[in-house]
């Protein structure tokens, strides 16, 4: 078989279109129909070991927007009435169903809260949810509204195997407060079909495919109304039925894309999925139930939040190094929180510590209705390489370990603060030194310094300050006694701050010793510009 | 006469007396690079691990000069330790601008000095005592407005646990103030030269030197 013939067939098989808007195969598929048996070339499809775990969420709308267990309805608009699509399990035992209008579902029971259904927020938490399963899988993939597929195959023996897999993964879920209905099978349409059946199996092997899909009733195959109407008019009502038809009527009566559909489920034609990539830039939001000014539980919010930020970077081995939270008001505009770091990291216990510091210094002018935390300057996480503890004496004395100082000092006092100095080859004083920062990368201490026979004091004023003479000496606490000089600088006439001035070296009777000068220019005058200290 | 023996073991068992004899030496300290006041320090130079106080009636007389020689060593290379790297050192509000033209001069690591300048009174003494503990700074200075004496004890904690050395520049006004510093001295200044009064050593003797930068 050519190479041309097989590349239509992917090309359709990754559009993620759902199954009814799926274009028909055109005639060049139609060749694919007499073949009652699978053809030598489709088995390649499967020899590559697949496995896909499925997990359909059927509460989704649900949990998208509540976690609580109190009596609880999402309703949509149906026909101009607001009726209920899904109640939690309160709500289902006090009699509420979906179906019922809103109003017939608080007359029954006043205490259930209604929420409009909100898609935007099912998406979110869609892939929210996509993004924890990256940890486990390197293709994951959104195959519908309700269901995440994840290739396990190659992940199976650094979870330690299948079932220590799909048991983190059930608690994970659970934890995440999720309902999810779990299948794993080497197809991903297999895997689907069983999920949302409700059957909690694990096929492995292609060979036993046929026998787990037989007895699946067909709604599980989200195929058209039309088609499993008709379907059932021939009393066909289980995909084992199906597949006992023949290929060609049945492509012709249905569809070859059903056909297509059953072969992909059974691996007799591959069925490649897009793979799911979070955006890289983080942002989440929690709402909460009532105005907050207690700072415990906002910093207890902010923690979840940090700890979503983790798995979502762990997934991606990314870093940060710049964090962005908003603490929302009702009457006031949002109060900003932004937290640096000198290394890009993604420890949430890290992030914790530097926003308890800065919480202390955050003053709220109303209560907080809502948190967004917002991290976009990602980046591939840096790791050093440790050093071997041979004499070491101070084995906690590493270039990380002062970084987290001047973190958790820059949180608190500011990040402007905290400095280191440098040197900067210039003659006048004034420009022979600069202030680095410590928080930021490469930034560090030039050596380059002129050389000069004289010395320099160890204090230097930020400005020079006048000093009073009497009959032409200085005066500082006493009269000063000049012991060294003077030592002559006259440069800098290149920009606006060039000097002419004579330093030297004084005494005052209380022992200081001074460095100081004599103002050249016109308006002459002496100065005090350090301390030898 | 058992009786009186054993009241006098009762006594001495006390934490609060305090024996000069039976003192232990203690570790060898980092040496001033000054020989005449090494004489004078237990254990040969500096206390480290602990917290010192110098006290001045004005900045300049000579404060950092003292402690320069030590802090190169601190901050240099140490072949000793061989795969550690050199320590940090931490200034916490200094009164004016550390020079580095100056400082490099001295022979200090520039790459290795960290400054703060808290604008809260209250935070100089927080980012001290976190420098101190964290264990990454070999010496940490602090020119604080006002050391209490549970202030100090906070900073001598903080010093044992980081073993870090800790050195507070107070004005000569407070010198009367009760303090757990390992080691306090008074810095004058006159025409003759520059004074040394240490009225605390633990482990050591009060002593009072005279033009300590002469030899």
């Amino acid at each position: 078989m050519s190479r041309a013939r097989r590349f239509p067939a992917l090309v359709r098989g990754t559009a993620p279109v759902p199954p009814a808007a799926r274009p028909e195969p055109g005639p060049d598929a139609q060749a694919l129909l007499p073949l009652a048996e699978p053809a030598p070339r489709t088995r390649a499809a499967t020899r590559a070991r697949e496995l896909w775990f499925c997990a359909c969420l059927p509460c989704l709308p649900l949990e998208a927007l509540c976690t609580a267990s109190a009596a609880f309805a999402v309703v949509e608009e149906q026909q101009g009435m607001h009726r209920i699509v899904f109640a939690n399990a309160a709500a289902l035992a006090a009699g509420v169903a979906p179906g019922m209008s809103s109003n017939a579902a608080l007359a029954l029971l006043p205490e259930l809260t209604l929420e409009v259904r909100r898609r935007s927020h099912e998406q979110q938490a869609l892939e929210h949810l996509a993004g924890w399963l990256e940890q486990f899988s390197s293709r994951v993939s959104l195959a519908a509204d309700d269901v995440l597929l994840f290739e396990i195959a190659g992940s199976l023996r650094l979870f330690g195997g299948l079932k220590s897999l799909r048991r983190q993964v059930t608690t994970g879920l659970r934890q995440l407060g999720f309902t999810a209905a779990l299948a794993i099978a080497p197809t991903p349409l297999a895997a689907t079909w069983l999920a949302r059946a409700g059957h909690r199996v694990c096929v492995r092997s292609p060979d036993n495919l046929a026998a787990a899909l037989r007895d699946l009733p067909l709604a599980c195959l989200d195929w058209p109304a039309g088609v499993v109407e008709a379907l059932t008019g021939i009393g066909v009502t289980r995909v084992g039925a199906c597949l006992r038809l023949p290929r060609e009527g049945f492509a012709r009566r249905f569809g070859a894309g059903r056909l297509l559909e059953l072969d992909r489920a059974l691996g007799r034609l591959p069925d490649p999925r897009p793979g799911w990539r979070a955006p890289e830039s983080f942002r989440a939001d929690v709402e909460l139930l009532e105005e907050q000014s207690d700072r415990e539980l906002l910093l207890a919010v902010c923690n979840e939040l940090l700890e979503r930020l983790e798995r979502f970077l762990l997934s991606r081995q990314l870093g940060t190094q710049r964090l962005d939270f908003s603490f929302y008001h009702l009457k006031a505009a949002a109060t900003c929180v932004s937290l640096g770091c000198a290394q890009s990291g993604r420890a949430a216990a890290r992030w914790a510590d530097l926003l308890r510091l800065r919480f202390e210094r955050v003053a709220f002018s109303e209560p907080v209705i809502a948190v967004r935390l917002e991290a976009h300057d990602t980046r591939p996480l840096e790791t050093g390489t440790a050093r071997l503890g041979f004499g070491t004496r101070r084995p906690q004395a590493s270039g990380a370990s002062m970084t987290q100082l001047a973190e958790r000092l820059g949180a608190r006092v500011g990040r402007n603060a905290v400095l280191g100095v440098t040197t900067v080859p210039d003659h006048r004083p004034q420009h022979a030194w600069g202030v680095r920062s410590l928080l930021s990368p490469g930034a560090d201490a030039a050596s380059a310094v002129v050389r000069h026979g004289a010395r320099r004091p160890l204090w230097m004023l930020p400005e020079p300050t006048r000093l009073h003479a009497e009959a032409g000496r200085p005066l500082h606490l006493g009269p000063l006694q000049l012991i060294d000089g003077p030592e002559r600088l006259e440069t800098g006439w290149w920009d606006d701050d060039g000097i002419a001035r004579d330093y030297y070296t004084a005494v005052n009777p209380r022992g200081m010793r001074l460095w100081v000068f004599r103002d050249r220019r016109p308006c002459a005058g002496w100065y005090l510009h350090g301390f030898f200290g | 006469m058992r009786r009186d023996a054993s009241s006098l073991e009762a006594l001495l068992a006390n934490p609060r007396i305090w024996r000069g004899s039976s003192t232990e030496r203690p570790a060898s300290g980092l040496s001033s690079g000054y020989a005449k006041l090494d004489r004078h320090l237990p254990g040969g130079g500096w206390p480290l691990h602990a917290l010192t106080e110098i006290f001045t009636e004005q900045y300049g007389v000579g404060e950092l000069q003292l402690l320069m020689p030590a802090l190169a060593r601190l901050g240099a290379e140490d072949p000793a330790a061989a795969f550690g790297e050199p320590a940090w050192i931490a200034w916490v509000a200094p009164p004016f601008e550390p020079y580095p033209p100056a400082l490099l001069e001295w022979g200090l690591n520039l790459s290795r000095l960290l400054i703060v300048r808290p604008k809260d009174d209250g935070d100089i003494l927080w980012s001290a005592e976190q420098a101190l503990a964290s264990g990454t700074c070999a010496a940490v200075l602090l020119w604080p407005p006002d050391l209490s004496d549970q202030d100090s004890r906070r900073l001598q904690l903080a010093a044992e646990k980081g073993e870090s050395w800790a050195v507070a520049f107070r004005p000569d006004t407070a010198r009367h103030a009760s303090s757990a510093a390992a080691l306090r001295i008074a810095m004058r200044a006159d025409e003759a030269g520059t004074h040394l009064d240490i009225f605390k050593s633990r482990g050591g003797r009060p002593v009072t030197l005279h033009d300590i930068f002469a030899g």
